[in-house]
């Protein structure tokens, strides 16, 4: 049965977002939207995974969602304001994790929260407090470059939480990773959605059942097609999956279930088509 | 007997105790070449050690003081300088500029002399001029390609951290290549020593051991000659130590993932 919710304000909208290069449409009206979902019982943060076969313009609306890039008409806001979005306000975690090399774990950290926290004490004790949470206190005084592959995503992920405005994108989190790390940066991506009610994490991704493990909600990006076949210039979100209202999220044992099974399968049916 | 088939192995991490044994060995084989070498023109190391000894009581230390304090002078505005202007490439305006200085690396010394003799009010001048001059074009160019071979994500990574262009700036060219910097610097140090016995001749005023060695030269004393090459080539060797282990002190971060590190 699926668990009651209800949908609250829209937290990030994708306007009719149109891209080109020399001329050429890369996208072309790209429109999405994400709302906060509510459940009564729980803090119920939203994860959205985003598919699209290689070269299709995902990093194009990636950059653009995250405020780097600019788009050629269109906009994408946040929090209902009235505005673009500014570089910053969006998190970003780049796929080899980029921290400065320069700087220690905590040095990292601070220089993030610090950005958006002005007093120094509580500053440093967030910090803390997600070194923590993330179990990476004892790292604190190390350099990225002595931390393994699953400790530098998590100081990645915590650095860009500590600045950016409860918004995260995550550039192909599950790319060449072993069974278990997949589930622990699953269950990870997981638990920075649900520790506010207004987080909000867009996956990148080609795995389409990693993604629909985690997401309650897939944007499927491609072109269209003309009559004899053929890709028509300029891509956009061509389909757009409910998770929640297929009852296929927030179960913990989901992916082995056949109807999971069954939605991986078509969803990579249609991924074929595009 | 491992480490020593490691020693003639490719790609092979030998330890630092095996280094101490290669760089040992491989002196005193150098060594034995210079002392046994048929070369009629090449002194002896007694005699080497000899012409040192008088040029010493002749006031060698005196003018290494002087040769050493005009390079430390040349490296630390040629430094400011050129770091200076291989930063301001972030700013469009400033990269054909830029450009165009490393481009004066091809030029000749010789005629630029006269151009910064009327510059100069000096001898010391003069020589610090030329000596700038040299080392800059050299080190510009390095420090330009540091900052140009930046990735585009480390940019990204300082504005999502909503960070403003300035801001940027300090982060990722500047706090984030220090240690490459440091790195530019220790490899065009060296030019200063190298040119500094030629920019000693133009003006010997003030002498330095470059007007000492040009004058045993000129009289063909070949063992002071190379007693004062020897003497230089020391004091580069400290002055590589020392920039190497500033970069060791402030960028401690900077060889963790080398695999010789």
């Amino acid at each position: 049965m699926a668990a009651s919710y209800t949908y609250g304000k829209t937290l990030l909208k994708v306007e009719d977002v149109s891209l080109e290069y020399d001329g050429r449409p890369i996208l072309k009206r790209v429109s999405a939207e994400i709302k906060d979902i509510i459940r009564s019982d729980r803090v119920q943060g939203q994860v959205v995974g985003f598919l699209g076969p290689s070269g299709i313009g995902k990093t194009q609306l990636f950059r653009i969602i995250a405020g780097l890039n600019k788009p050629t008409s269109g906009r994408v806001t946040i929090n209902g304001e009235d505005r673009p979005v500014q570089a910053g306000e969006v998190g970003v975690v780049a796929q080899n994790y980029p921290l400065f090399e320069h700087r220690t774990v905590i040095s990292n950290l601070l220089l993030a929260a610090k950005q958006k926290e002005k007093d120094d004490k509580v500053a440093h004790d967030k910090v803390v407090q997600y070194l923590n949470d993330f179990d990476l206190i004892d790292k604190a005084r190390l350099f990225p470059a002595q931390l393994s592959g699953g400790q530098r995503q998590r100081c990645a992920i915590i650095q860009q939480i500590l600045c950016s405005d409860h918004f995260l994108l995550m550039d192909e989190p599950f790319s060449g990773l072993d069974l278990l790390m997949l589930e622990k940066t699953s269950e990870l991506i997981q638990k920075v959605a649900n520790m506010d009610e207004l987080n909000t994490i867009i996956v990148v991704t080609h795995d389409v059942t990693a993604a629909a493990a985690v997401a309650d909600h897939l944007w499927l990006m491609g072109r269209d097609h003309d009559a004899g076949g053929k890709p028509l210039p300029g891509s956009h979100i061509v389909e757009t999956y409910d998770l929640i209202e297929r009852d296929l999220c927030w179960h913990p044992q989901i992916i082995t279930q056949p109807r999971f099974i069954e939605f991986v399968r078509e969803v990579k049916e249609r991924f074929r088509s595009l | 007997m491992n480490e020593a088939i490691a020693v003639l192995s490719p790609n092979r991490v030998i330890s630092k105790k095996t280094i101490r044994w290669l760089v040992g060995f491989q002196l005193l084989m150098l060594f034995f070449v210079w002392l046994f070498s048929p070369t009629v023109f090449l002194p002896k190391p007694r005699e080497v050690f000899q012409a040192l000894g008088e040029m010493w009581v002749e006031g060698l230390g005196g003018e290494l003081i002087t040769s050493f304090y005009l390079n430390l002078e040349a490296i630390a505005l040629s430094t400011l300088l050129s770091l200076l202007l291989a930063y301001l490439t972030v700013i469009p305006f400033f990269r054909p500029i830029v450009a165009l200085l490393s481009k004066l690396r091809f030029l000749s010394m010789v005629g630029l002399t006269f151009f910064f003799t009327l510059m100069a009010a000096t001898g010391h001048e003069l020589k610090l001029f030329l000596l700038v001059f040299s080392v800059s074009v050299f080190f510009v160019t390095g420090m330009a390609e540091v900052v140009a071979s930046i990735p585009k994500e480390k940019f990204d990574l300082a504005r999502t951290l909503r960070m403003g262009e300035w801001r940027v700036v300090w982060e990722v060219v500047v706090l984030g290549q220090a240690d490459k910097a440091f790195e530019v610097l220790r490899q065009n140090a060296a030019m200063g020593w190298m040119m500094l016995t030629m920019v000693e001749g133009i003006s010997r005023s003030e002498g330095g051991v470059g007007a000492m060695l040009l004058n045993q030269n000129k009289h063909f004393h070949l063992s002071a000659v190379f007693a004062i090459q020897l003497t230089i080539l020391v004091l580069g060797l400290a002055q590589d130590y020392a920039i190497g282990l500033l970069r060791k002190i402030f960028c401690p971060y900077a060889d963790l993932t080398l695999e010789r590190a």
